[in-house]
């Protein structure tokens, strides 16, 4: 795990410059809060069109 | 017969690229406010008290800058030693200081300096990187270009170069005459010590360390 | 000019605009060949036109024409898609001319002033010397009543008449357009503020913004040109703008690795810019995939002809997608890695991807729009190849190749020698310029050139003399 996360390592801390654990972890939190809401999007969507189905 | 696709829906792509891009804007924004706080200009008042900002006051041409590795950041910085003399005096205010760096910038720019030179390698790739141009050995007192402008220091070599670059080629591709006055030639030199002391994460890497034989040359 | 088929105005005005663009192209190829002949013999105009004005000329040119034909395209597809004339079309002519002369007064000042005092009168009145934004202060401000001109003729035209998805596409996407050019105006002393900002207008523009112009344009021109179904080219717009987008926002963080900016920035540009090939390879199969899908239908009809109905422009609109994501995406994701780009930044490699994204992304699909206007323009139903189509396009695009394959041999001579043996000193970089690998890239760059220059001439000849050729369905 030493390998995985690593201290802050920048001049000046900061949320974004915290978030950034390792190589990954940053980005891999951002792609996810992008990403993710477009599953209620999704179930809408599917919602609306099960009721125009019918 | 199955029931249409949400995923060959036209609505739920267009709200899809709406939420994405107008999340994706509001974090650009707040990344921005972040780090907006993080390069606003030190000074001197930092300096005096060691207060280490990426973006230094213009005072730091104050002080001798060194570029030297950091085993936390495992990449260089730069650093900002003790007092050193600049263009013979080393207790420039802040006005004066400022007014030198805004002279240096505006000149950057109207003499168009990007245009062949890269700055915190952006700009022209026809002419070398200035990023670090102050802490280039070349201008040192060991170096060939202050011995090729006959000046006795860095400050003034490259502010002679800078007044008259085609009188010291070092290249076939030469430098042209620009008009640039005695006073302009201060100013870009004191906007390109001032550069050269914004931490750039490692940019560029080894920086003046390599010097002589490469390739058997 | 007589014998007009259009009745629209704003067709007429699109034609306008595509002229000027055209003849900006040539500008741009003629300084660019320029610079590239004083790469392989310096003294070429030494302190009579330097590289540096030749160079800023070739960039300033590139963005201005570009600019002009996407402006032309606009106002071209508009009365199509909403079905009415464009609201102010008077405004958008008087803009037009504005917007024109603005740009001769600044290339004029450009070639006989060149440089001026380090004060604020140079910055207002010759030039800002911040590269692609060069345009001193007055044209700034000229320039954006012009771009609000234009945005408010789109925004009148799109709610007073039918409003596509591709219309609301463009919509919010010019509007962010115009609206991204204000963050590169103001002066500050502070280098690293500056270019912060500075890449708000280049990288929103080239990697976001123009990107779903290009994305808009493409689905216009695969229903008008093989008759692809609306429905399903505006859901690939839809995906292409939430992938464009999704990437190419924070994808910005690839350009604050070096410049002064935090860490964070590093993980946060490598990762969404990694993403940025791959809505260029969902607009690639999109407009392959349509292709063949329509001329299926047809065979299936028993029908062998072509689906096409504009054979050179659909001939740039498949090199778009192909030069898109070659240029784009391929040269951009090879240094867009922090680890790579350490070593890559600023050096030829740059200038590789920036030849062929930029012609790939946008020159090709703006010259198909060309040829669009002159097939509305002569009232041709089919258009079909000339021989000058045939020179121009290969000529061109393999001009190109060509530059970019050189600049990136020269571009490894950069990075290797200048950087990584010899860490990026004056001497340093002038070892690196004297390598036989570097010099003989800049040669081919040179002899590439002159091939782009050539098929120029053959552009302009087609675009000026296809319409009258007999072989169309008219």
């Amino acid at each position: 795990m030493n390998a995985m996360f690593e201290p802050f390592t920048d001049l000046v801390p900061s949320f974004f410059g915290t978030l950034a654990q390792g190589p990954l972890t940053l980005t891999i939190f951002l792609h996810t809060v992008i990403v993710l809401p477009m599953i209620w999007i999704y179930k809408q969507e599917k919602a609306r069109l099960e009721q125009e189905g019918n | 017969m199955a029931k249409k696709s949400v995923w060959s829906d036209n609505r739920f792509w267009q709200r899809s690229a709406a939420w994405i891009t107008g999340f994706a804007s509001v974090l650009l924004i707040w990344l921005t406010f972040d780090t907006s706080g993080q390069i606003s200009m030190g000074n001197d008042s930092d300096l005096k008290n060691g207060v280490t900002k990426r973006v230094p006051g213009p005072t730091v041409i104050n002080y001798k800058i060194t570029y030297e590795m950091d085993k936390k950041r495992q990449h260089e910085v730069p650093v900002i030693g003790e007092k050193e003399k600049f263009f013979g005096r080393d207790d420039y205010s802040e006005e004066e200081a400022a007014k030198l760096l805004h002279l240096g910038k505006l000149g950057s720019q109207t003499k168009n300096c990007m245009n062949c030179h890269t700055l915190l390698g952006n700009g022209a790739y026809y002419a070398p990187d200035l990023t670090k141009a102050w802490l280039d050995p070349a201008w040192g007192p060991t170096g060939s270009m202050q011995a090729m402008t006959g000046k006795s220091t860095k400050e003034e070599a490259m502010a002679e170069f800078l007044q008259h670059p085609s009188q010291y080629p070092t290249h076939a591709r030469m430098m042209p005459n620009l008009g640039i006055t005695a006073e302009e030639a201060k100013g870009l030199v004191a906007f390109l010590k001032h550069m050269s002391s914004i931490d750039t994460n490692g940019f560029p890497r080894n920086f003046g360390k390599i010097q002589g034989a490469v390739n058997g040359k | 000019m007589a014998n007009s088929y259009l009745t629209s105005e704003s067709k007429k005005l699109a034609t306008w605009y595509f002229t000027v663009a055209a003849t900006l192209f040539g500008a741009q190829l003629l300084f660019g060949l320029v610079a590239a002949i004083q790469y392989v013999i310096p003294g070429f105009l030494f302190e009579i036109l330097d590289f540096s004005v030749a160079r800023m000329i070739h960039i300033n040119a590139l963005v201005v024409w570009m600019v002009f034909a996407m402006f032309g395209s606009v106002y071209w597809l508009l009365p199509d898609e909403t079905g009415i004339e464009t609201v102010g079309i008077e405004l958008g002519k008087l803009l037009f001319w504005v917007f024109t002369a603005a740009v001769t007064v600044v290339v004029l000042v450009y070639i006989f002033v060149q440089v001026g005092a380090a004060d604020e009168t140079s910055i207002w009145f010759i030039h800002e010397g911040r590269e692609y934004i060069e345009a001193p202060r007055w044209a700034d401000l000229g320039i954006t009543v012009v771009a609000l001109g234009f945005v408010a003729n789109l925004f009148m035209t799109g709610m007073k008449g039918n409003r596509s998805g591709i219309v609301t596409v463009l919509m919010a996407d010019m509007i962010a357009f115009a609206g991204l050019y204000l963050t590169g105006m103001f002066y500050t002393d502070n280098i690293t503020v500056d270019q912060f900002w500075w890449w708000w207008v280049i990288h929103l523009w080239v990697e976001a913004t123009w990107e779903v112009f290009v994305g808009s344009i493409a689905a216009y021109g695969l229903i008008t040109m093989i008759g692809a179904h609306r429905k399903v080219v505006e859901m690939w717009l839809w995906i292409e703008v939430t992938m464009l987008f999704g990437s190419g926002i924070l994808g910005m963080g690839h350009h604050y690795f070096w410049i002064g900016t935090p860490e964070y920035w590093w993980e946060i540009g490598a990762l969404f810019s990694a993403l940025e090939p791959l809505p260029l390879v969902a607009m690639f199969i999109h407009v392959l995939y349509d292709w063949g899908k329509m001329q299926g239908e047809e065979s299936a009809k028993g029908k062998d002809v072509s689906v096409i109905t504009n054979k050179p422009a659909f001939t740039w609109f498949v090199l778009n997608a192909f030069g898109n994501f070659l240029g784009a995406g391929i040269w951009g994701f090879f240094h867009t890695l922090p680890q790579v780009n350490l070593y890559t930044h600023g050096t030829q490699f740059t200038s590789a991807h920036g030849h062929l994204a930029f012609f790939g992304a946008y020159a090709t699909i703006l010259i198909g729009m060309m040829y669009i206007a002159v097939q509305g323009k002569n009232g041709i139903k089919v258009m079909n190849n000339t021989t000058s189509t045939i020179f121009a396009t290969s000529m061109i695009t393999g001009g190109v190749v060509g530059m970019t394959v050189a600049l990136t041999v020269a571009g490894y001579v950069d990075v290797l020698v200048t950087r990584a043996q010899m860490g990026a000193t004056w001497a340093g970089y002038f070892d690196g310029q004297s390598g036989a690998w570097f010099a003989q890239g800049m040669d081919w760059r040179l002899v590439m050139g002159v091939v782009t220059f050539t098929g120029f001439f053959f552009l302009v000849k087609d675009l000026l003399s296809i319409g009258k050729a007999t072989h169309h369905v008219r």
